[in-house]
């Protein structure tokens, strides 16, 4: 399955806060991901709370995007991505 | 004996319940040859009660399988009720009809058993789609026993397993080897290692029990133990058992004396021996493993006598079946009798709709030519060139068409001549050898023509007229449409004039007359319905959608592509579908619901086995442009694809993927690749009459710089666009309903107009464009440029899509669902569909509530 990179803007700051009701909202996030067979793997966020670096296994970038749509998560902007390691060079060049 | 079955009889036992409570099903239950399929299926029957009807079928193992076969044996059992419904003169859709109905419409719930479906025709195999499909409505199940371990990739009934077990309400189950435990118990009372036998049968069931009957040390296979255990019988009764094998089914007792000259004695001696089993009235072999190892165990001489034998016998009985009456001519290798038989076995597999089946007949025929006689053998080519073709083969059905052709030239056969010419442009058109294939129809219509009006010469002509407008040449389509359309006054014939005002309708779209060509073809709708013709129906709706479609004339092309979709799913037509809504998807893609259009793509991706057709072509494309227009990954290799797969195919398919991927290149400022596939468009766009290819390809051979306005004969709002009228041509995009071309044609405006395209834009998250609209704003030191989607604005409420919004309006007005329907030209049964998914997405189940809900989520004005 391909990976991605889905960039999410919240301009008035995204906010989880550390209790039942965020627990619960992750949840359901992860619920919603998996009636569209979308993984989140891992998220960046900036200091400022207003944008995420999200990255996702999933199908296709509809299903990303039919995911985000169940979740009222924003979608800015998705690109296909893989892995860039610093040693993934080391011993392949002369 | 029945050992270690008792988790299968149960499944099936808990599926018949389900079926009593309203959920039928179908099951496939699988397993190697003599792995116990047909007991556990006998041992499930006998459990039932009288309260179950019962109906059973079988695939034979013919070298050329009876057409339909299970349907012709349901029939024969007076108390399945089908016994009027069945025979080889009836549409195979009308019999697969009457057999759910009887499923559906039953007081008692119903098993049908289908036996050995790996040797299915592929009209049954239509049968099992299409019951399979629909089976969950019915208080019935079907029971169908496979060998899996025959069914490779490329076997036939692959595609319909591969269609049917992702479906709810079908069920699988194998039927395993037998373990230590079991094969210790059945050989309790022999002499036999338990762990030995269990080594070489590796738990077979049939070959356990063979071992265990012949008694004689341990063979080194099922064949060597069938034939070790025969050889043990007396002359006479091994006679009988020799005679009984070259019958792929049973055989009647008085036959199988008859066979072999044998008496009752023998019969009764065969029997006891255990290798045969009786009903009383027919006898026949323990299983088709026995059969077959007996058969092919014969001395040839001996085989061709017994099957000489076996066919003078059926030839006695009233009606027989030709397919069975060729196999045996075929196998006692008698041209005479071949070329009697074989031929009409073809016919009627080409009637029940068994492609490979009358291919195999027609091709036995042919095999003895000679004797067939030249005009004889010409007509079975013919034929068997048209089943060619349907089965993808153009290459062998056009050497048959063209020895056809020779003959038919030769002894002066007019219309056959023509009639074959016209077939042999079918083959070269499926071989992209067009010019040759309009020579062939030239030379049909020559010919024809001086032997006055026919329905030939009329047919032809017709087809010329079509090809001519699918290449989108309007000249030649209306010269050959208006000669049709004499010669169907002239010979009255009702299907003919249909089909002139059909094509009449399509040429007037093609040369831009859109209102007129629109009108024709809902006249050909309307005229279709009263003449009750499904087929002609299905033509004119698909003609009607992606007629208008093309013009963008959505309110008329939209409700014939959902009644052109429900007819095929009623019909199983499943390439009718797949075309329609592949334009739903590009009609979806240019009204700017980018979701829908994902949805309809997503549905034909899902359900089309033709990854190159037309269907495939124009769904995919629709979906790369949508990754395009929203900057998403994966758009431009899809685009790239579609392009390769359409260049064979007429401008009109491929003309999506190569805007796209223009407007990729345009949009990413390389504009050079963009025009590599864009030019030679063009070129073909200017040699046709296609309004809407000159403009969108126009537009963006514009776009890229490569020229400074319109092509003559551009569509209108295009053709305003490039002369730098951005106005006019956004009022005109926003009549036609195309946002994303309102916002693109605003976006060539001042300040002003650029603002509003960026709203536009936003709304429907077109991010590549939005980007760009507000780096030209900023360069342009505009204040108050909007940050940008925070999150969808222009989402409907509630989540429903436009059309479901429609619907919603009609229900707080308070019409009732036939009402809905008359007002938005759809058919009762989609708008039942559009209110049950309104009820879900808004969470409430009565129309009462649903008024209320549209209120509060504002659907509609308080």
């Amino acid at each position: 399955m391909p990976r991605y990179m889905v960039e999410r803007e919240f301009p008035k700051g995204l906010e989880v806060p550390t209790t039942t009701q965020g627990q619960k909202a992750m949840l359901g996030v992860v619920r919603n991901n998996a009636t569209e067979q979308v993984t989140w793997v891992q998220s960046f966020v900036t200091d400022d709370h207003t944008r995420t670096f999200c990255v996702y296994d999933g199908p296709s970038p509809e299903a990303i995007r039919r995911a985000a749509g169940l979740s009222d998560l924003p979608v800015n902007r998705i690109s296909e991505i893989s892995v860039l390691d610093p040693y993934f060079y080391v011993g392949a060049g002369a | 004996m029945l050992l270690e079955r008792e988790g299968l009889l149960e499944s099936l036992g808990q599926r018949l319940k389900d079926a009593v409570e309203g959920k039928g099903s179908l099951t496939l239950v699988g397993g190697e040859a003599g792995a116990g399929k047909t007991s556990l299926v006998r041992a499930f029957v006998d459990s039932l009660d009288e309260s179950t009807l019962v109906i059973q079928g079988a695939c034979d193992p013919l070298s050329t399988p009876r057409p339909l076969s299970p349907l012709h044996d349901f029939a024969a059992d007076p108390h399945s009720g089908l016994a009027g419904l069945i025979g080889d003169d009836r549409a195979p859709m009308e019999m697969f009809e009457g057999v759910l109905d009887r499923l559906t419409r039953t007081i008692r719930p119903v098993v049908v058993i289908v036996e050995d479906i790996h040797w299915a025709d592929d009209g049954t195999l239509d049968f099992l789609r299409f019951v399979g499909r629909r089976i969950e409505n019915t208080k019935s199940i079907v029971v169908c026993t496979y060998r899996d371990d025959e069914v490779g990739p490329d076997h036939p009934l692959r595609s319909v397993l591969g269609q049917l077990i992702p479906l709810r309400s079908t069920d699988r189950l194998v039927v395993p080897p037998l373990t230590l435990a079991a094969v210790t118990k059945l050989a309790s009372n022999y002499v036999f290692d338990p762990r030995e036998l269990l080594r070489l049968t590796d738990g077979n069931p049939f070959f356990v029990t063979e071992i265990l009957a012949s008694g004689e040390g341990l063979p080194d296979s099922v064949q060597a133990a069938v034939i070790s255990r025969v050889a043990q019988l007396d002359e006479r009764p091994r006679r009988v058992v020799e005679g009984v094998s070259v019958a792929p089914r049973s055989v009647e007792i008085r036959h199988a004396a008859a066979i072999v000259g044998g008496t009752l004695a023998d019969i009764d001696a065969a029997l006891a021996a255990g290798v045969l089993i009786g009903d009383g009235h027919t006898i026949r072999f323990r299983h088709e493993l026995a059969r077959s190892a007996v058969e092919d165990s014969l001395p040839p001489a001996r085989r061709l006598s017994l099957h000489l034998r076996m066919l003078g016998i059926l030839e006695e009985e009233q009606d027989p079946d030709p397919a069975r009456l060729a196999h045996h001519a075929i196998r006692a290798g008698r041209a005479d009798l071949i070329v009697e038989y074989a031929p009409q076995a073809g016919d009627v597999a080409v009637r029940s709709g068994s492609r490979r089946e009358a291919v195999a007949f027609y091709r036995a025929a042919l095999d003895h030519a000679k004797e067939l006689g030249a005009d004889q053998a010409s007509d079975v080519r013919v034929k068997l060139g048209a089943e060619l073709r349907l089965l993808d083969e153009p290459e062998e059905a056009e050497t048959e068409l063209r020895l056809a052709i020779q003959h038919f030239r030769e002894s002066g056969q007019i219309e056959a001549l023509a009639d074959t010419l016209g077939q042999l442009q079918g083959a070269l058109w499926n071989l992209r050898r067009f010019d040759e294939g309009w020579r062939a129809m030239d030379e049909a219509i020559a010919i024809l023509r001086p032997e006055g009006p026919s329905e030939t010469l009329g047919m032809t002509l017709y087809r010329m007229a079509h090809h001519h407008m699918l290449s989108r040449h309007a000249g030649p389509a209306f010269t050959h449409i208006d000669e049709a359309r004499q010669v169907a006054e002239e010979i009255d014939s009702e299907e003919l004039d249909w089909l002139v005002l059909l094509m009449t309708g399509c040429i007037n779209i093609v040369i831009g007359d859109t209102d007129e060509g629109i009108r024709l073809l809902q006249e050909s709708v309307k005229r279709a319905d009263a003449m009750k013709e499904p087929r002609l129906l299905a033509i004119g709706l698909g003609m009607l959608g992606s007629g208008a479609g093309e013009a963008r004339r959505y309110a008329a092309a939209i409700p014939a592509l959902e009644r052109g979709i429900e007819q095929g799913l009623a019909t199983d037509a499943d390439y009718s579908v797949a075309y329609n809504r592949s334009w739903q998807a590009r009609i979806a893609l240019e009204q700017g619901r980018w979701d829908d259009a994902v949805g309809y793509a997503d549905l034909v991706d899902r359900t089309t086995l033709q990854r190159e057709g037309i269907a495939y072509i124009t769904a995919m494309s629709a979906l790369g442009r949508v990754r395009v227009r929203r900057g998403d990954p994966g758009g431009l290799p899809l685009l790239q694809q579609m392009t390769d797969l359409a260049r064979d195919h007429e401008l009109q398919h491929g003309w999506n993927a190569i805007c796209g991927r223009a407007e990729y290149h345009w949009l990413a400022r390389t504009s050079q690749p963009g025009l590599d596939e864009l030019a030679p468009g063009y070129q073909r766009a200017l040699d046709t009459d296609s309004e809407w290819a000159r403009g969108e390809i126009g537009f963006w051979m514009w776009r890229l710089g490569s020229i400074d306005g319109p092509p003559q004969g551009a569509a209108e709002p295009f053709a305003l666009q490039m002369s730098g009228k951005w106005e006019a041509a956004a009022n005109l995009w926003r009549e036609i309903e195309c946002p994303y071309e309102v916002a693109m044609a605003l976006a060539d405006g001042p300040e002003k107009a650029k603002l509003e395209a960026l709203a536009i834009f936003d709304s429907l998250d077109a991010r590549p464009m939005a980007d760009r609209l507000r780096r030209q704003l900023r360069d342009m030191g505009a204040d108050s440029i909007p940050r940008g989607p925070t999150k969808k604005t222009l989402a409907n409420p509630g989540g429903l899509t436009n059309r479901q919004l429609e619907v919603l309006r009609l229900v707080v007005e308070g019409l009732n669902n036939e009402q809905i329907a008359d007002e938005l030209y759809l058919s009762k049964k989609t708008v039942e569909h559009h209110v049950s998914a309104i009820y879900s997405k808004l969470g409430v189940d009565s129309r009462t509530q649903a008024v209320n809900a549209a209120t509060e989520v504002g659907a509609v004005p308080k």
